[in-house]
């Protein structure tokens, strides 16, 4: 699933500050959460990485739902 | 002094390249200064700890050159350089020698305090220019006190290190004392300029440099209006805030809002210098890092370089909306600040110059953590930190890294804002968060 996918990917930009289980659960912003402005672009930097898009940060991507969707965008757009 | 000694280090290899991105960058900056200038130098010291002998400290020191490339690096104009290898983009190699000898000077503390002593040593140390392509970047004194040393005194020429590295130096430095294992220690910054100029490398930097011209593209210009008054004789003038209470008022929106204390600050920036200038878009470059990469985090090397920010600021917004949009917006400014300062130099040609307004936020770790837990209801202290006859900048506000009170420094060109403007727009940023806090 790609809404656990991506909640491992923050766990692990978190530098062990976050398990998966926590930010699944979260219903805040990731920097509420805890993540640093650091772990934030390096999770941007993975992701773009492991799915192959370039994510511009022009919308509200600091949730997870809100970059699950974004992804679900990205991979149902015609390339 | 009574020394100094020589010691001998040696590292993995040796080898010649063109210049990282990080390295032009700074390159850059030093052609400003007139040959042999200071400015750039970076003084810094270490405590010693543990009581360890001479010998001891000296083996660290080789260990730190030996280990860290960037530590045993000359910077070598193209021309001088036979067949001019690897010289082709900026007409500077960087040149790492294999192996060497470090004049380390002894200072016996006489009474004086080790750590107190160091700092000052170190500032001697930098007082001088470093000549890139004869001289070890870095110079380096031990302070001994009743036969032990108790404190190491650095100078850094900033082509070597940002201030970023200094904390991997600082971090390393027990375990170079003990001589615990540390992990290999890559990229070096040989192997960054490789991958800077390789297909996939150029193609991120072009991607960075995309991201300016679309902000070159939206900035106002002019960002100021021409200055009105007459300049102080020293022009550029820096004042310094303390102020606890406003580290606690940051730190309590930050939280509510849901971003970070650095996002609370750029704002309450961006909207005093929309009112400054008059105008619903702001624009301002960033000092940023460039150690987001977990690769690029532990290097000893100068990764530091411009960031763009713009930041819409619409008549009637709260604090809070302008926060939150700083708070996307740089996050984006962050990612896209890993670029050739040559090709940012072409592009600036084209779109006219890039902001004069300046946000540099050197905290490590983000926050206050040793904010008094009764933060006093008084307003902060703010005071004289230096002058300068040119800087390149117009307004510059930077966070400093104290840990129990948020430190900001204001820099201005006093012909745009003279020294009462620039104490009473410190004192806006502490009263707009502080009200902000109580609403």
């Amino acid at each position: 699933m790609l809404r656990e996918r991506v909640a491992a990917l923050v766990a692990q930009a978190s530098d062990g500050e976050l398990t998966t289980a926590e930010v699944l659960a979260a219903d805040c912003s990731l920097t509420a959460l805890g993540l640093t402005s650091l772990g934030y672009i390096r999770l941007i930097d993975t992701i773009e990485e492991e799915f192959g898009f370039d994510i511009e940060l022009d919308g509200s991507l600091d949730t997870l739902d809100g970059l699950v969707d974004h992804l679900s965008r990205l991979a149902g757009r015609p390339s | 002094m009574t020394g100094p000694v020589t010691v001998e280090f040696a590292g993995a290899r040796s080898g010649q390249g063109p210049l990282t991105w990080g390295q032009r960058a700074i390159w850059r900056l030093t052609e400003w200064l007139p040959p042999g200038d200071p400015y750039f130098n970076m003084p810094w010291a270490l405590p010693v700890h543990g009581k360890p002998d001479l010998p001891t400290v000296l083996a660290a020191l080789a260990r730190l050159l030996g280990r860290h490339e960037s530590l045993r690096t000359n910077w070598i104009a193209g021309s001088d350089v036979i067949g001019h290898q690897g010289a082709e983009q900026c007409g500077m190699v960087q040149r790492v020698a294999g192996h060497g000898w470090l004049t380390v000077g002894l200072v016996d503390a006489a009474g004086a305090r080790p750590r107190a002593l160091a700092g000052e040593i170190a500032a001697e140390l930098a007082g001088k220019g470093f000549d890139y392509a004869d001289e070890l970047p870095v110079r380096c004194a031990v302070v001994m006190d009743g036969g032990r040393p108790r404190a190491v005194a650095f100078a850094f020429t900033h082509m070597a290190v940002d201030g970023r590295a200094l904390d991997v130096i600082a971090g390393e430095w027990p375990r170079l004392l003990s001589g615990e294992p540390l992990p290999p220690a890559v990229p070096q910054p040989l192997d960054l300029a490789a991958e800077e100029g390789s297909p996939e490398g150029a193609a991120r930097g072009e991607r960075a440099l995309r991201y300016w011209r679309a902000a070159l593209d939206r900035m106002p210009r002019p960002l100021f209006a021409a200055p009105q008054g007459a300049p102080e004789e020293s022009r550029f003038v820096k004042l310094g805030m303390e102020s606890a209470a406003l580290g606690a008022a940051v730190t309590r929106l930050a939280a509510g809002w849901g971003v970070s204390t650095g996002s609370v600050l750029l704002g309450a920036y961006a909207v005093l210098l929309s009112r400054l200038t008059g105008r619903g878009t702001v624009a301002m470059q960033l000092v940023v890092g460039n150690r987001h990469d977990p690769r690029l985090a532990p290097m000893v090397a100068a990764l530091v370089q411009d960031g763009i920010f713009v930041l819409d600021v619409a008549r009637g917004s709260s604090l809070a909306e302008v926060v939150r949009a700083a708070h996307q917006g740089v996050l984006a400014s962050y990612r896209h600040a890993r670029y050739d300062p040559a090709a940012q130099r072409a592009l600036i040609e084209e779109t006219g110059p890039p902001p004069t307004a300046y946000f540099n936020d050197v905290r490590v770790a983000g926050g206050w953590p040793n904010l008094p837990s009764q933060p006093p209801a008084s307003l902060g202290r703010i005071f004289p930190v230096g002058a300068w006859p040119e800087v390149d900048a117009d307004v510059f506000l930077s966070v400093g890294p104290a840990t129990h009170t948020c430190r900001l420094d204001l820099l201005a060109d006093t012909a745009l804002l003279p020294r009462e403007a620039i104490e009473a727009m410190l004192r806006e940023v502490e009263t707009l968060l502080v009200n902000e806090e109580n609403t």
